[in-house]
């Protein structure tokens, strides 16, 4: 993500109410992070990856939504170190508008806040696992 | 040991000495408790197989998952006398122990095929690569299976840091680790060695040998023993490197970078002390491929395995288990046991029907797991070792996606050779998994290219896996949060009424291969001593 990009997002949240409708860039982050497997129609696959679509764990309460792609959950990956507050607000107000999902939209102050909750400060990442 | 014995005086106790005088008075077992209180000792839990005595009673063991955790379970259950069945979703055995060579052919949830094109003797590890040393289990079966290792060169000062998220001059520019290295270590000692000699340095030494501590930085950081001054090494290496006569002759020492530069590169992020405990700068690997371990445990446990047969549901009885399946032909079917180990990773587990009671399996759900990402390159020469001279190690690179680029320790100037493009894990990983597999390999050879001008003109073919994207697996490894260590794990590590969970999941050498065979190991001697009690 390009730091030009986080500073628009940050300047957007900081002047706005979030408007209910979701960024282009929130459907771009979106498909660079989710979509390998949620997929791009949000249906996910069939045994493996849950749908997104009609789901109410995206359309629910912002905080357990949050708290599970900071954190995961149930062989979902943590992306705590990988998106920022900024970035992940982008990407959930994006899945919880689109696909007849009716959803509030996100705000990063809402990600900020939910990563304290959870403890899920950003760690860097070392060179190599495994 | 031999170090302890050169005791210069005779009458001197030696450690073997006190020893072979415990054997003496209190055998074996006093000479090895006597060596456990002197940190000598290496026999651990995680050293050996459980011995299973007593007989095993005419009991079934239904095993789910012929990777290394499944498998030892059965060679060691079925010795002891068990009655053994594996059930394996795949048509091979070996979970997340495989190689891509010539034909190995791999679909993943996308729908993407990849049938691998390497030439015949050249191959990439996609899944479990390298061996540590003090990982014993695994070696405990290398060695007795007389699966042959080799090194696995795990750090290389020749190999290069290319990284371009920092500034100066060394950004963007592939450098070679150890000159970063004897540059930031050399500037940090004379820093400290000048401080402390001209006393600035004497309250926090205090009890602390000056003299001493000086000369150590100028052991560490190769300093001037006159000046203190940090100027270069030849360790560094040599623009002209040195030879016969008077031309090349000497050869032409490397100037060290300036410290500021060095600084400002971020290259020092890849320098430690000493690595980590899982990471040894030498490391091990089967000859051939890390299959190599899966084919002689399958060499073993194979007449107990059947393959391409999906478990579907997992139901228990009071006295027993019961297993039902879809297999090769589609159709159903169930067999019954009266334990079960289940190796399925939880990520897959968690989407089949099974009984287990609510705090199991809401612990199920404490776990997430990684996505990780390997490609294969394939290289019509071996350019990083003709024209870069560096034979096996990493390219650490900033990035994103790619991670790091290893070269491979096996076949050595050979005339190809497959090389390891990227290694990513977690958000990196699962955006670059999104791409067809023409475009990973596309993605991986423009980052190589960074590094190596030879790198896209060399580029014959590629295979990529994605760990996430592999049905059955649905991630690298288990990867567990702070909590769910502590709520979830311990809870899954016990006996839910007959079934017992193993694999690398269940352990702290997650992701590790010695992870899923001493898991195997302590839940089939649970299962013993339950066995042998009733």
């Amino acid at each position: 993500m390009t730091f030009a990009y986080r500073l628009a997002a940050l300047a957007l949240a900081a002047s706005l109410a979030a408007p209910a409708i979701a960024s282009a860039d929130g459907k771009s982050l979106y498909m660079d992070n989710c979509s390998a497997c949620h997929q791009a129609t949000g249906k996910g696959v069939k045994g493996a990856f849950p749908a997104l679509a009609g789901t109410p764990l995206v359309q629910g309460p912002p905080k357990v939504l949050i708290t599970t792609v900071l954190n995961g959950r149930a062989g979902m990956p943590a992306f705590k170190d990988d998106i920022s507050d900024a970035d992940l607000a982008a990407i959930l107000t994006y899945a919880r508008t689109t696909w007849g999902n009716k959803g509030s939209a996100i705000k990063p102050a809402e990600v900020a806040s939910a990563r304290a909750a959870a403890k899920a400060a950003p760690k860097p990442r070392g060179l190599q696992a495994h | 040991m031999s170090g302890s014995d050169a005791s210069p005086a005779a009458s001197v106790l030696t450690r073997r000495r006190f020893f072979e005088s415990l054997a003496a008075v209190g055998g074996m077992s006093l000479v090895l408790s006597g060596m456990e209180a002197l940190g000598f000792s290496q026999a651990s839990a995680t050293e050996l197989p459980p011995t299973l005595t007593g007989g095993a009673k005419n009991t079934k063991v239904i095993i789910l998952g012929a990777g290394l955790a499944g498998m030892t379970a059965a060679y060691e259950m079925s010795k002891a006398g068990y009655q053994v069945q594996i059930l394996e979703a795949r048509d091979y055995a070996g979970g997340r122990c495989q190689t891509a060579r010539k034909g190995f052919k791999h679909t993943d949830l996308l729908g993407n095929t990849q049938v691998c094109e390497f030439d015949d003797g050249h191959y990439i590890n996609h899944g479990a690569w390298r061996i540590p040393y003090h990982h014993r289990s695994t070696l405990h079966y290398t060695k007795s299976f007389g699966v042959l290792l080799e090194s696995f060169v795990n750090d290389n000062d020749a190999s290069y840091v290319y990284f371009e998220k920092g500034k100066g001059p060394l950004n963007g520019k592939p450098v070679r680790k150890g000159e970063i290295a004897a540059d930031v270590r050399g500037y940090t000692a004379e820093l400290v060695a000048k401080a402390a000699s001209a006393g600035a340095l004497d309250a926090p030494l205090s009890g602390v040998d000056r003299e001493r501590f000086v000369a150590y930085l100028v052991n560490e950081g190769r300093l001037s023993k006159s000046d203190l001054t940090y100027k270069g090494t030849e360790g560094r290496g040599f623009s002209v490197h040195p030879g016969a006569g008077v031309n090349p002759g000497p050869g032409k020492e490397l100037e060290p970078f300036a410290f500021k530069d060095v600084l400002d590169s971020n290259a020092w992020r890849v320098l430690s002390s000493v690595t980590g405990y899982e990471q040894q700068r030498t490391m091990l690997q089967p000859i051939g491929g890390m299959d190599q371990i899966a084919k002689a445990f399958e060499k073993r446990v194979g007449p107990m395995i059947r393959y391409s047969t999906v478990v579907q549901k997992i139901k228990q009885s009071p006295t027993g288990v019961t297993v039902s399946f879809k297999g090769p032909d589609g159709k159903l079917g169930e067999v019954t046991a009266d334990y079960c180990v289940c190796t399925i990773p939880l990520s897959v587990l968690k989407q089949i029907e099974l009984d287990a009671s609510a705090p199991f399996k809401a612990a199920m759900e404490g776990v997430a797991y990684a996505p990780v990402n390997k490609i294969g390159l394939q290289m019509k020469s071996r350019f990083w070792e003709d024209k870069h001279h560096i034979y096996g190690g990493h390219i650490y690179t900033d990035l994103a996606g790619i991670g790091s680029i290893s070269l491979p320790s096996y076949g050595w100037q050979a005339q190809k050779g497959v090389l390891l493009g990227y290694y990513a894990f977690g958000g990196e990983a699962a955006r670059i998994s999104a791409k067809s597999p023409a475009d990973r390999a596309a993605f991986a050879v423009a980052g190589g290219q960074k590094v190596f001008p030879e790198y896209a003109e060399n580029f014959e073919n590629a295979f990529s896996f994605s760990w996430h994207l592999a049905e059955h697996n649905l991630g690298g490894w288990a990867e567990w949060g702070e909590n769910g260590r502590k709520e979830a794990y311990p809870i899954l590590c016990e006996p839910d009424g007959r079934l017992y969970l193993a694999g690398e999941h269940l352990s702290y050498l997650g992701g590790w291969q010695a992870g899923a065979i001493e898991s195997a190991w302590q839940q089939i001697a649970k299962i013993h001593a339950r066995v042998q009690q009733a």
